[in-house]
């Protein structure tokens, strides 16, 4: 049950990272570009997430969605076996999509001005301003700080727990019902949590070591 | 929207939980339970942010130790632990939200430790040396200028800590505590088909304090200044920072001052 519990918290952390990476610099994109109606809907959508609890982003992916879909989509969604995880996938990247633009707008803010020039005169298209200047630079130096919310990312994992994805947390919750070795189960799993979130925290260390960054100069484009 | 306006019936439940009748509950909770972690966890995660900046080895490792670990340990993992054995550790019967409570300044404390430690770091090095070179004690310049100042600086990252676990409070429902998630969910169950409409109630309790908070800080970070708790090193120690100078001339050239060590005449 444990090494289930592992597992399902494994596919839940990878799956968030990467999504909400993705969604993050959709939304980051949507902010810094020069239409207004994007920019409106990319900070609609931050100032919405960001200001209510990744709790109930999971429970309202897990109970209020499938009502909101068309009534076949529901009721395949609330039969479908793994629905609470992929609920899980789906509250936690929303909710994590917000910080990490808002992280990766201070990297934006942190590229001196001249970068976009020289980017648009030696003849970039937009796209590949993005792609080739921008935003490998954007989360080069934001690495620091996405880090962090990558972990945060990842201790978030154990909310799933409420709407019964059976991640780790539940597991031990599981454990503790059937054979009341709750106090066993609850310490491996914390002892699990400790090492992953150590192990994430070391890899972001060297990473920033490797890539020689700087934070000094994320901190003074945002004051 | 009609259903919407058809939660008002049920806005008293949202707001109080079922109070004239039981325990105070929903987002008035909510607030409770904020308030209260925050300033349990203030005076611990004070102290533990203090000693974590002390030279001695015996008082910072313990200190790091709890910051690390309990900020690599999901909260709701915490509240397990609170539930199950703040009742053998008063010995005898614990309630429900005095777990909650605890719990959550458990958990409010390695951050506001955090905080607390980046905010004494984060006073210009000049400020103590001229408060000690004017002939005050080390205390006395630690009190009266550095202390002062630090909790200046501190005050943005508070508020926008106060929002985070604000938001944090939203997870004890797990162990039965009637806060605004919990009453929305028991809403919810009562008229299923209305289920949006709860979830619509409980997002826009949230939202409105969560917003209003988090204004209130960007406004603070404006009128204070941003500090970035990720641009101060790990081990950083309070009289490397402050005491010593980072490299002192002599002679030959440029040497490494011996830090943590100000004991030594420089």
């Amino acid at each position: 049950m444990l090494i289930t519990g592992i597992k399902i918290t494994l596919i839940l952390l990878v799956a968030t990272s990467i999504s909400s990476l993705l969604l993050g610099t959709i939304i980051v994109i949507m902010r810094i570009s020069r239409i207004k109606i994007l920019r409106f809907f990319g900070t609609l959508y931050v100032e919405i997430f960001r200001n209510i609890p990744g709790l109930f982003w999971i429970l309202f992916f897990y109970f209020v969605f499938p009502e909101l879909l068309p009534r076949s989509w529901g009721d395949a969604l609330n039969g479908y076996i793994h629905y609470p995880v992929i609920a899980g996938i789906l509250g936690l990247t929303v909710d994590n999509a917000s910080y990490v633009s808002d992280i990766l707008r201070s990297g934006r803010l942190s590229i001196p001005h001249a970068q976009r020039e020289v980017a648009i005169s030696s003849g970039l298209s937009r796209v590949q301003q993005y792609l080739h200047v921008l935003l490998p630079q954007m989360f080069r130096a934001t690495l620091p700080p996405l880090g962090t919310r990558m972990v945060h990312n990842f201790k978030n994992t154990s909310l799933c727990m409420a709407i019964s994805a059976s991640e780790l947390t539940w597991a031990t919750q599981q454990i503790e019902s059937l054979t009341f070795r709750g106090i066993e189960a609850t310490s491996i799993a914390t002892l699990f949590y400790i090492a992953l979130a150590s192990i994430m925290v070391a890899v972001i260390i060297l990473l920033e070591k490797f890539l020689n960054i700087d934070v000094s100069s994320l901190k003074q484009s945002k004051a | 929207m009609i259903d919407l306006l058809g939660q008002f019936d049920n806005i008293r439940f949202y707001l109080l939980g079922p109070y004239p009748k039981g325990d105070i509950g929903g987002l008035a909770l909510n607030i409770i339970l904020t308030i209260l972690a925050i300033s349990f966890s203030f005076i611990f995660g004070a102290l533990l942010g203090y000693s974590r900046l002390s030279c001695r080895r015996y008082i910072k490792l313990p200190c790091m130790a709890y910051i690390e670990i309990v900020r690599a340990t999901p909260l709701i993992m915490i509240i397990f632990w609170m539930y199950f054995f703040l009742p053998y550790l008063v010995g005898g019967h614990a309630t429900i939200i005095s777990s909650a409570v605890v719990s959550l300044s458990i958990y409010a404390a390695a951050y506001q430790a955090e905080i607390v430690r980046a905010g004494i770091l984060a006073v210009p090095r000049g400020q103590l040396e001229a408060a000690l070179s004017t002939g005050m004690s080390r205390y006395g310049a630690m009190r009266h200028i550095i202390l002062p100042q630090a909790f200046r600086i501190m005050i943005p990252s508070f508020v926008s800590f106060f929002v985070s676990l604000f938001k944090d409070t939203a997870t004890v429902f797990i162990i039965g505590v009637i806060e605004l998630t919990q009453a929305g969910i028991i809403i919810s169950q009562r008229d299923p088909d209305k289920m949006y409409a709860a979830y619509l109630s409980m997002a826009i309790g949230f939202w409105c304090i969560c917003f209003t908070m988090s204004h209130l800080a960007r406004r603070l970070e404006k009128r204070v200044g941003v500090f970035d708790l990720e641009s101060i090193r790990p081990d950083a120690c309070r009289d490397e920072f402050m005491l010593l100078p980072k490299q002192k001339k002599t002679g030959e050239g440029i040497e490494e001052s011996t830090a943590c060590a100000p004991e030594k005449p420089v």
